[in-house]
């Protein structure tokens, strides 16, 4: 028995030395924020890039000396930690830097499933949280927000892209359409309901629409079966693997529709990177591009390829635009007080790099999606016109 | 009902890409045999596969799948330190302590390919491995032709080396039951060594083979671990040939599926099938056997 | 003398129990958050220690119950609003139940082979989880209703945390630990002295499974949305496992030693956030070469001869 009990005292004091070494980091005249992201783990591509984002600007604004708070100047720390593309960990990270780190707001993770994981945390918490990489029609679904924001865009608009892309073009295609889809939540949304209504919308049969678990490897029966039907058009919502994975076995079997379309996975330049010229032609939406009109666009792009050595993405930007419209509504709340800071997001109106940003009533700000093709390892806006920065390649080669 | 061609292509390429498995399969069924160790960095041995052929392409240009076996002999080398330093030293222990050192050294590779290789899906790109080759109606990709074909001289050749040499002797005795292997004389050290090399090496080239013919990323091993398990059940454990068979069932099984029920299936399917045959085919494996 | 031990362990449990249960009112949050993954993580681990360290059956079937312990809690706070310790209560008869459920196809094969069934059973949930529409498919399900407040949700944790300590007390201090190691040491020969080893290892695995669900529980519950790669993840499994042979498996104190050695360690290492990983890997790795009985079992030797829990 007095074996147990020194044993637990000694382990409860192991553990409180342990959690006292940990604390008392931050100094008092700094601001802290705090980020959890996919550093590890499936999804460390977005992360590292998002990482770049956050850091970036907060670097900027203690170049300039800091935020005011209170009338003086304050240098911003931001604490990131990694959540290895785990939810669980988003949540028990973000709970951390709350109650540990005492962070005034939150920067979000990426994709649904550890955006969300993180901003219910910082809800229960009340404190503000803004993020990107949350498509909005996802974000809104979960609950009415009060501290958490998204800036990213809005489904539909990304669903509707090709069909009115490939309306503009005026090019020519049996019009029979199959759409291949993941499981996930915007997978179901663009593949079950959004695609197939603006299919009818805009006069296409839809012959296919096949359904695949998110890290799916196999698509021999899908792509022989779409084959089998002769459809013109493909419309894939797939994550990088899989989508590398289906743009190979499409050229395997010989397979080649004359417009491919592939959401979310054929956006990052790896894609083109895995498969050199078969990615030619493939198109997907995007969001955002260095030759895009707002301020400072190229130069956040040439900042990131001169520091990493690394071609730059879209994820570089939604992340700097949140992380500055957060450092933006600290200073104009001039307090690091979570009411008042989310009050300042809230009156968020200003054009940043990814365009104007404006919270809807349901905390929301939409970003415009172009329609992008990859044309000898770059992508090339071919829509809408007006931002247009090459020609559709048509047919896919 | 989809046409002949595509049920044709369909169970074709089943069977080809099982052939596939089957050898990524064999990697872990004779370390399992042999050790008893249910390698958790088997996958991340095949991803290690992948980035070797992929930069052995890049800074040679020379295509991986010629000098399959050199890179083969290389991985298999990087094996012998990771038994020799950390798995000889835990033989005397219970299983977990090895499976959770395995469980370690993938952990820390998988964060090192991060960290060196960045988080990006790569491929290992060939011309042939996006060629149909195709007769009438019936497709099927050139590159799981010429996987299949790797991977079965691959097993001949273990087969005949398991079954026609003094190491496939050694093996079998230490497999059996170490002690009594040890008393007639048996290195059964040196036994599990190579054994743990030429598992590794199965991973690593099928590693190349999936490099060409599909996708990786430093996460990607997960999903062939659990499928070679699968294999490695249906196979039994320790049958070579077996191996092979297993491999080949479950791919046409899992194209079957994916062809009825949807791509989404295929890996339920092959998940529903291991354990079925795990609960009606017990007495098939060492199972019948006390450990 | 066993009768004796057993009162002893109560006490101190219950003691520890009524002092822990006060600490909302004098620690932060942030030792509160602390001390709930820790709750959280010794019901796992306790639980896999009398599978593995005490029965020998080595499962690597964790993520299993904690996601089916998710998903049911989720499923009755939504559509019932059932109150939580009743959740609680169902919670554990499912993990109860789809263990004896797959019992009588896993408990028939030996060793290894079981070790494999347990993992192939995780990914097989994991993976009609994610096909099935019905249970939110990939995207998962939220909570409809705000979890309660972070107070509350610590005694909910502490409180299945003290079911569990209860429940291994019994097992290692009552007649129960006889029998449990005879199962362990020799099944055969365990049969022949009229102990039914199958009896013995569904009780084991039912009663960690009920444990393991109630934890996955209260878990879901305090991050107020699951998926199925996050609750059926084989992180749960791995992490329970390592915690345990951190501590040393079999020991009484193993678990403790082992969760918060882990929870620790990751709460320094989260500000490396691009090596943590890594060196945790590295840590387990020279842990499991260099003390094999864990923590504790380094202890122990250090300081007093052994004592393992199903030592008479």
């Amino acid at each position: 028995m007095r074996k147990l009990h020194k044993s637990l005292q000694a382990g409860v004091l192991v553990a409180a030395g342990a959690l006292t070494l940990g604390q008392g980091l931050a100094k008092a005249d700094e601001i802290v924020i705090g980020a959890s992201l996919p550093l590890s783990g499936p999804l460390a591509g977005f992360g590292s890039f998002q990482q770049w984002g956050y850091k970036h600007a907060v670097e900027e604004v203690n170049k300039a000396g800091g935020i005011a708070i209170d009338g003086k100047k304050e240098m911003v720390k931001l604490i990131i930690r990694d959540d290895q593309t785990n939810p669980n960990l988003t949540a028990s990270n973000t709970q951390t830097l709350l109650s540990r780190d005492h962070v005034v707001a939150m920067l979000g993770s990426c994709t649904p499933a550890l955006v969300n994981a993180g901003a219910l945390v910082a809800e229960r918490a009340k404190k503000p949280i803004v993020t990107g990489c949350d498509p909005l029609q996802v974000f809104t679904s979960v609950r009415k927000w009060k501290y958490a924001w998204d800036i990213f865009f809005s489904v539909p608009d990304l669903t509707v892209a090709p069909f009115k892309m490939l309306a503009s073009a005026g090019v020519t295609t049996n019009k029979k359409l199959a759409i291949w889809h993941d499981n996930g939540p915007d997978g179901q949304a663009n593949g079950k309901k959004l695609w197939p209504a603006f299919a009818k919308k805009f006069g296409y049969a839809v012959v296919q629409d096949a359904e695949f678990p998110i890290n799916n490897a196999q698509f021999t029966s899908i792509i022989s079966e779409a084959k089998a039907k002769g459809a013109d058009v493909v419309l894939v919502d797939a994550v990088t693997p899989p989508a590398v994975a289906i743009r190979k076995q499409m050229a395997s079997e010989g397979y080649s529709p004359k417009v491919l379309d592939i959401e979310k996975g054929a956006e990052p330049v790896q894609f083109a990177q895995a498969l050199g010229k078969l990615a030619d032609g493939v198109l997907v939406g995007g969001y955002w591009d260095p030759t895009f009109p707002y301020p400072g666009a190229a130069k956040l792009a040439k900042d990131f390829e001169a520091e990493t050595k690394l071609t730059s993405s879209q994820h570089i930007a939604d992340s700097y635009a949140a992380a500055q419209v957060l450092l933006d509504a600290i200073a104009a709340a001039g307090s690091t007080n979570a009411d008042k800071i989310n009050a300042a997001i809230a009156k968020t109106n200003k054009t940043y790099v990814v365009g104007p940003i404006k919270f809807a009533a349901d905390h929301t700000s939409t970003l415009p999606i172009v329609s992008e093709q990859w044309q000898g390892g770059k992508t090339v806006i071919v829509w809408p016109k007006k931002a247009a920065t090459g020609k559709l390649l048509f047919p896919m080669p | 009902m989809p046409d002949f061609g595509t049920v044709a292509s369909a169970i074709i390429s089943g069977l080809l890409l099982g052939g596939m498995m089957g050898l990524i399969a064999l990697g872990l069924s004779i370390v399992l045999g042999v050790m008893r160790l249910v390698n958790l960095a088997h996958g991340v041995f095949l991803v290690m596969g992948a980035y070797a052929g992929l930069y052995f392409l890049k800074y040679t240009g020379i295509d991986p799948l010629l000098a399959l076996p050199l890179l083969a002999l290389g991985i298999a080398a990087l094996a012998l330190p990771l038994y020799r330093y950390l798995l000889a030293p835990l033989a005397h222990r219970g299983p977990e302590a090895q499976l959770m050192t395995m469980f370690a050294v993938a952990i820390i590779l998988q964060n090192l390919f991060v960290f060196t290789f960045s988080a990006d899906t790569r491929s290992i790109e060939r011309s042939y491995a996006t060629l149909p080759l195709s007769l009438g109606t019936v497709t099927v990709p050139l590159i799981y032709v010429i996987g299949f074909a790797i991977a079965v001289a691959l097993i001949l050749a273990i087969h005949g080396l398991i079954a026609h040499t003094g190491f496939g002797r050694d093996l079998r005795a230490s497999a059996a039951d170490p002690a009594a292997a040890a008393t007639l004389g048996v290195n059964v050290q040196r036994v599990q060594m190579l054994t743990f090399a030429l598992g590794t090496a199965c991973a690593g080239v099928g590693g190349i083979l999936i490099g060409v013919a599909f996708q990786f990323s430093p996460s990607s091993g997960g999903a062939y671990l659990l499928n070679s398990l699968a294999i490695v059940v249906l196979g039994g454990l320790g049958n070579v040939l077996g191996t092979l068979a297993g491999g080949m069932i479950l791919g046409l099984l899992q194209s079957l599926g994916g062809l009825t029920l949807g791509d989404g299936y295929r890996d339920i399917v092959g998940m529903a099938l291991f354990l079925l045959v795990l609960v009606f085919r017990p007495e098939g494996f060492l199972a019948a056997r006390r450990a | 003398m066993k009768q004796h031990r057993l009162i002893g362990d109560v006490g101190i449990l219950a003691g520890g129990f009524a002092l822990l249960w006060f600490a909302p009112s004098f620690a932060s949050d942030y030792a509160l958050q602390i001390s709930f993954r820790v709750m959280i993580y010794l019901t796992l681990a306790e639980s896999w220690n009398l599978l593995t360290g005490s029965v020998g059956l080595v499962s690597l079937g964790t993520a299993s119950f904690v996601g089916l312990g998710s998903y049911v809690a989720f499923g009755l706070a939504n559509h019932f609003g059932t109150p939580l310790p009743v959740i609680l209560m169902i919670c554990a008869l499912a993990g109860a139940l789809l263990a004896t459920v797959v019992s009588p196809a896993l408990f028939r094969l030996r060793g290894v082979y079981f070790t494999v069934g347990t993992l192939a059973l995780a990914a097989l949930l994991q993976l009609l989880m994610v096909n099935l529409p019905t249970f939110g498919g990939a995207s998962g399900i939220f909570l409809k209703h705000d979890p309660p407040p972070l107070p509350s949700l610590y005694h909910y944790a502490l409180s299945v945390a003290l079911v569990t300590a209860l429940a291994m007390a019994i097992c290692a201090r009552t007649r129960i630990s006889v029998i449990i190691r005879a199962v362990r040491d020799d099944e055969d020969a365990a049969a022949q002295m009229g102990v039914r080893p199958y009896r013995v290892k569904l009780g084991a695995f039912a009663l960690a499974s009920a444990l393991i669900a109630m934890a996955g529980a209260v878990q879901a519950i305090n991050l107020g949305a699951i998926e199925p790669y996050g609750t059926f993840g084989l992180q749960w499994t791995i992490d329970t496992l390592s915690m345990v042979i951190i501590g040393g498996i079999g020991w009484r104190l193993g678990p403790l030693a082992g969760v918060l050695f882990v929870v620790a360690l990751g709460e320094m290492l989260a500000n490396y956030p691009e090596a943590h990983i890594a060196i945790t890997g590295v840590i387990l790795i020279v842990l499991i070469r260099f003390a094999p009985s864990g923590i504790v079992g380094l202890l122990t030797r250090l300081f007093t001869r052994p004592r393992r829990l199903s030592s008479p």
